[in-house]
This record gives structure tokens, sequence and C-alpha cells, in this order.
């Protein structure tokens, strides 16, 4: 096999023992690598029903053929588990050098399985694998941990590993690497904690297999410059991400006080033109040419590595139109191990029951300070309002009541991303259908909506358009695992992925043959949350209710008066339905399952709950 | 007749301001507005007119806010 190393690592921590294990041609050309391999592994060995933060959920690091190799973007690795935060698969994606270095060691995949008697760092060199002590780092943010680890074995290694979140199981800890890189958002973080696992730190020194080495090298490293160029020419990491922040703001797609509202007069404070001007340095993962990590000083003094997600939900969401004081949030979020996301909706959410009387506390939309001291007590699970917060915003909604799950900003228990959708049908149905609970990482359609359709309409060709983004960003970058930016922000041509493929592996694919893998872990996806809540209706693929609520709509600026509306969003979901073979809940049929060559897969399901 | 003009992201960088008031001719249209601000065509953009989308031959009225903003993914 070539391209693949065609060998999974298995480290049991309740044995302290290891196991190189070989994988098939098939079981490679069928999953690919990264999102693929983890839910097809984690699908055969977990049972449905476990904990997420129990010994026998398993902690995944998953690479693909591409992964590590010098090209654009592939300095990424995807993360995956069974969520402690929506109870079914969940995944992220974050830059980091373990995705060179696990390669090079002769892996395409890690499986952590058991829990640690101790707080533990796995050590990967190559063959060799220790579990070594990590008592002295434990309680300790990301950044004294990676200091830690870099002072014993220097910066010539990957690393990936959680804060204090991920220790005290809050549901949303990530996993982090490097400066400012995390992912895992559905608490990867906190399945690293559970098992006592503060750190994985890799270094590998072989060549990884190639079918044409010297000229995957040689295109790979043409194409990191072209990119560059590209970059420079059309200046878009002057501001990044962050410059969508002005975009929402125009069409009233901002987040704004737990998405009560679309646009502020003061976003300008913290839009991408004010980051760039406070710039002090710029970070990246590795093999990127087109860095996006724009880095300030935050309040304290401190550098904070910021995106627009982590402006816009701890930022305009929290109506903090301070740029210092998010980026001591952001700071903060990455210190700890917490997701920014997550955390900027569960504050934006507590601040709001609080307005809306469905809880007692003390948090107004505004007090940036007050947010610090609730990240600190989230991330440590300290006293009532810590454990509240650590939980997430459906199961703080779930204990307020009053209603207040209405707004609650989340699909299947993860929170949504920095677009707010109250009248934006296709996203919203982008997020309703994100495989793993909401996530814009999977289907951004905005553009799209507003440029080449009408904002108003909910027809098939929104549907078509979740779907065509899905099995490209959701499913080829997350399976060959690499950054979708050059391709989606620069316009670097999809073409070039099937080349980069070719060259690792040898194989002819067309970009029709990735996606059939996307609709195939897609699918499979799907048969994770069925296992897992047989009684499974469509209103899971429904964004938050409070964007259907006529009492929500704006009263002013472009979409005044305007909010989606059920029964239409429900046609909506059904034509994705309809385009995906889905049944009525949202589940494949027998026929695609079979068509996806998923038969076997659809077998065991059926233990669990019916197919149509 | 006066309009204010928003440019968003790298764009404002080409076109050298990042807000601003401007006087065009009446009936301007959104198409040849992009002249006006100097913003290089072949490159993708989107153009809002308060907030809503707009047709290149949509001619402009007074008081109109535009924004002109790269064609984003989502981040």
């Amino acid at each position: 096999m070539l391209g693949w190393t065609g060998n999974i690592l298995r480290v049991n921590l309740t044995t302290k023992t290891s196991k190189k294990e070989a994988y098939s041609e098939e079981f490679a050309q069928t999953w690919v690598g990264g999102r693929g391999f983890a839910s097809k592994i984690l699908y055969d060995e977990l049972k449905p029903g476990i904990d997420p933060l129990g010994p026998d959920n398993k902690f995944v690091v998953a690479l693909g053929p591409i992964a590590g190799i010098p090209a654009p973007n592939t300095g990424k690795a995807v993360v995956a588990a069974k969520s402690p935060l929506t109870g079914f698969y969940g995944d992220g994606n974050l830059g980091t050098r373990v995705s060179e270095h696990l390669r090079k060691a002769g892996y395409d995949a890690l499986i952590v399985e058991g829990k640690a008697d101790r707080p533990t760092m796995l050590y990967i060199e190559d063959d060799k694998v220790e579990f070594l002590p990590a008592g002295e780092v434990w309680g300790q943010g990301t950044y004294a941990a990676n200091d830690w680890i870099y002072g014993k074995y220097g910066k010539g290694v990957g690393v990936l590993n959680i804060g204090q979140g991920g220790e005290n199981l809050n549901r949303f800890a990530v996993v982090r690497s490097l400066e400012g890189r995390a992912g895992g958002r559905p608490g990867m973080g906190a399945v690293m904690g559970s098992k006592l696992l503060k750190a994985v730190v890799v270094k590998g020194t072989r060549p990884i297999p190639q079918a044409d080495g010297p000229g995957m090298k040689a295109l790979g490293q043409g194409d990191l410059k072209k990119v560059h160029q590209i970059d420079k020419e059309t200046g878009w990491s002057v501001q990044s991400t962050t410059g969508v922040l002005s975009f929402c703001n125009e069409v009233a797609g901002l987040p704004v006080r737990n998405f009560r509202k679309t646009h502020h007069p003061d976003a300008w404070k913290i839009d991408g033109e004010r980051l760039n001007n406070a710039r002090i340095a710029t970070y990246g993962c590795p093999n990127c040419t087109m860095r996006c990590g724009i880095t300030i000083y935050d309040q304290e003094g401190r550098e904070s590595e910021l995106d627009y997600e982590n402006i816009g939900l701890l930022g305009a969401n929290l109506e903090i139109f301070d740029l210092p004081q998010v980026g001591s949030l952001n700071y903060l979020c990455d210190d700890y191990g917490l997701d920014t996301m997550s955390a900027g909706c569960v504050l934006g959410f507590y601040a709001d029951a609080i307005d809306h009387g469905a809880t007692d506390g003390d948090f107004k939309f505004g007090d940036a300070e007050r947010a610090k001291e609730l990240l600190r007590l989230a991330a440590h699970r300290e006293g009532k309002v810590g454990n509240l917060l650590a939980d997430g915003s459906l199961r703080m909604a779930r204990a307020f009541g009053r209603g207040s799950e209405a707004y609650a900003m989340q699909v299947k228990g993860l929170e949504v991303a920095a677009y707010n959708c109250k009248f934006i049908p296709g996203q919203a149905l982008a997020f309703g259908v994100a495989a793993i609970g909401a996530h814009h990482r999977e289907a951004w359609i905005i553009t799209f909506e507003i440029k080449h359709t009408t904002r108003e309409s909910y027809g098939p060709e929104k549907a078509a358009k979740v779907i065509e983004l899905q099995r490209i960003r959701g499913g080829m970058f997350e399976f060959i695992v690499a950054c979708r930016f050059p391709w989606i922000e620069l316009g670097w041509s999809l073409d070039n992925y099937p080349k980069y493929f070719k060259a690792t592996t040898g194989l002819d694919w067309t970009l029709d043959d990735m996606w059939t893998r996307a609709d195939r872990i897609y699918a499979m996806i799907k048969l994770h949350f069925l296992r897992e809540f047989p009684h499974v209706t469509r209103q899971a693929d429904y964004p938050p209710a409070v964007w259907f609520d006529p009492a929500n709509a704006d009263t002013d600026g472009p979409i005044a008066g305007k909010h989606l509306e059920a029964d239409k969003y429900d046609g909506l979901l059904q034509h994705y339905y309809d385009q995906r073979g889905y049944d009525r809940r949202g589940i494949p049929t027998k026929a695609t399952l079979e068509k996806l060559g998923l038969s076997r897969e659809a077998a065991e399901a059926e233990a669990y709950a019916k197919l149509s | 007749m006066k309009i204010q003009v928003k440019m968003i992201g790298p764009l404002m960088y080409e076109a050298g301001f990042s807000e601003k008031e401007i006087e065009v001719p009446a009936r301007t249209t959104a198409d040849a507005l992009l002249d006006l601000v100097k913003v290089a065509r072949q490159r993708p953009k989107i153009v809002t007119r308060n907030g809503k989308a707009v047709a290149p031959d949509e001619p402009l009225c007074e008081g109109d806010r535009i924004a002109i903003s790269p064609i984003y993914s989502g981040g």
C-alpha cells in the first residue's frame, strides 16, 4: 500500500500496552482516512449506550493519505470519540505536527482505550510507546503543558494536549496544539481528560510511503508557493476569516446578544480591520502558506490568536465590542482548552436565560470581567454555576425549563457557529443537517443564498448546495485530511486534490470517487446517531426554535419582520432527505445504505432501530 | 447623489478606503459603481444594497448603503 502506512497504533491506558495493527487496502480505499477511519472504527468498536466519559469510550486520532506531506494545508489531524456533549459520534480537525509525526512514525491512526491510573502523557517515537507521568502539569493550562513538553523533547515533536477544561470533563473541552490551534468541539478534550490523558506526544522519523515521492514533493512544494502568491495577490490573510464579520453585520447575519439581534452599530470595533491593526504576530498550521491566526495582545498583555468564530461568539454574541477583552476570553478558552464557539454560545445563553427569568444568576451582556470568571468556573466545574456551564447549553436549558430550550443555540447538543440564521434558510438547514451537530465547517452557503438564489427561498437548490458542500468540506477535506481554505477562500482548484492523492497513493480517483466516500461517511455518522437515539425524528435536524419565532424577528434593518418559517423549513429539509436518499426521520434508507456499501452496518443498526 | 460605500476585507486596501460617502451620478448602477471605486473586475465579490442582494444593472438611490465584499466561505 502506498500513500497509507497501512497501520494503526492501538494503545490501552489501563494495561499500559500498545499494538501496531495492520489494516487492509480495502479498508483504506473504502474509508480513506480522517473522519472516514474514525467513524468506521468507532462504529465497529463502541457499543451504543456507553458513557462517553467512561473507560469504554475510545479516543481516535486519524490522518489521511496526504496528511503530513508538504502540500497546501496538509498539517491537520482529525480527533474523534463518542461525544459527551451530543451523545453520539463527534470529531474535530486541528492543525498539528502530530499529523506529520504520526505518519512518519508509521501510523495513519491512533486508538486510545481504557483509562490510566494517574495523569499520563503518551509518548510515541516510531515503534516506541511510553506511558509517562504527567502529574507535574495536571491542573495546568495548555500553554504551560506545551512548554513543559517542549522543555523535555524540544520543538521537533507533535503535541496534542488538554487544559483544565478537559481534565475536569467540561463537555465542550477541546484538544489543543501549537500556539492557538484547537479542535474536537464536541468534547474530545473531555474524553482525553476522562482517561487521565494529558497529552499525546509523537516523534516520527521514517519516510511516509508514497507512489511518487519526488513528484509529490515537487508538486506539493510548488503548490505551496502558488497558494502563497495567490494569498499575497488577493490579500486574504490581511484580515483572514475575520473579514466576514463586516459582511455578516451588513446582511443581518451576525450573532449579537445570544443571536437575538443580527447586527450592531459597534461591530466595527472588533472587525477584521481593527484586528489587523492590532496584529503582533501570525500563527498557523504546518504546511500552510496563508496563515490565518492573527495574534494580538489581549487585555492582560498575553498573546491571543483570533479568528472570526472567536470574535463573533465571544465578542459580538456577548456584546463585548472590545478587541483586547475578546482576546482575553479567547486566550482563556485556549489555555483552559475550551471550545471558543460553544463557550460563546453557552455564556450568551446564560445571560439570555437570566434576562428572561429562566434562572437566577449574575451575568449581563457586555460584562467581559464576569465572562472571564465564568470561563474559569466552567473550566474547573467549580460550584453550581461552573458545573452548569460545563454541561453545555442544551443541558442548561433542560435544567432551567421555562421555555429556555427555544433559545439554547444548538443542534443535537452542539452549539451553533457564528452565523445568525434567523432569516437565512439554507444556512439554517446546513446547521440542522451537519453530521455531528451544528457546525459551519461542513457547509456554508450564505453568499450563495444571497447572491445566487433569493434569501426568502426554501427551494431544492439550497438543499443541493448543502449536499455539494458537505461532500467537499465535511467529506473530502475531512478524510484526505487537509484544510479547505486554499480552495474555498483563494479559489485553489479542487482538481488539485486528486492529483495529490494520486501522487501519494498511485490511485487515479476522480472527485466523484471522493463524493462516494463522503456520502458513505455521512450515512455512517447517521447510523451512529440512530444507534444512540433509536426514536429519532426529523426534529433532530431542526435549527434553534427561536429562529422561527415571530417575536424574535428584527425590528429594523434588512430583515425586519422576517424569520424562518417552520412549514417551509420542513419542506427544505425534505428536499435534503429526498436528495440524500434518507427517510422521513433523516435516516438513510436500506436501499441508500446498500448503494453506499453499508449493508453490514445497516444490519447491525437494525438491532437497535428500524430502517426504512 | 450621495451614497455610503463600505469595502469589506482585503477590498478596502485595494479601494483605498474602508467606508465613506461618495457622490455618484444619478442612476448609477451597482455594476458601474465597481469601476468608480476601482475594485478589480476579476475578483469574486458580492455587492449588497442596504443589506440585500442587488442586481448589477439596478440603479442606486440617494442614501443607499452599498457594501462590496469578497466571497467568504464561513471560515
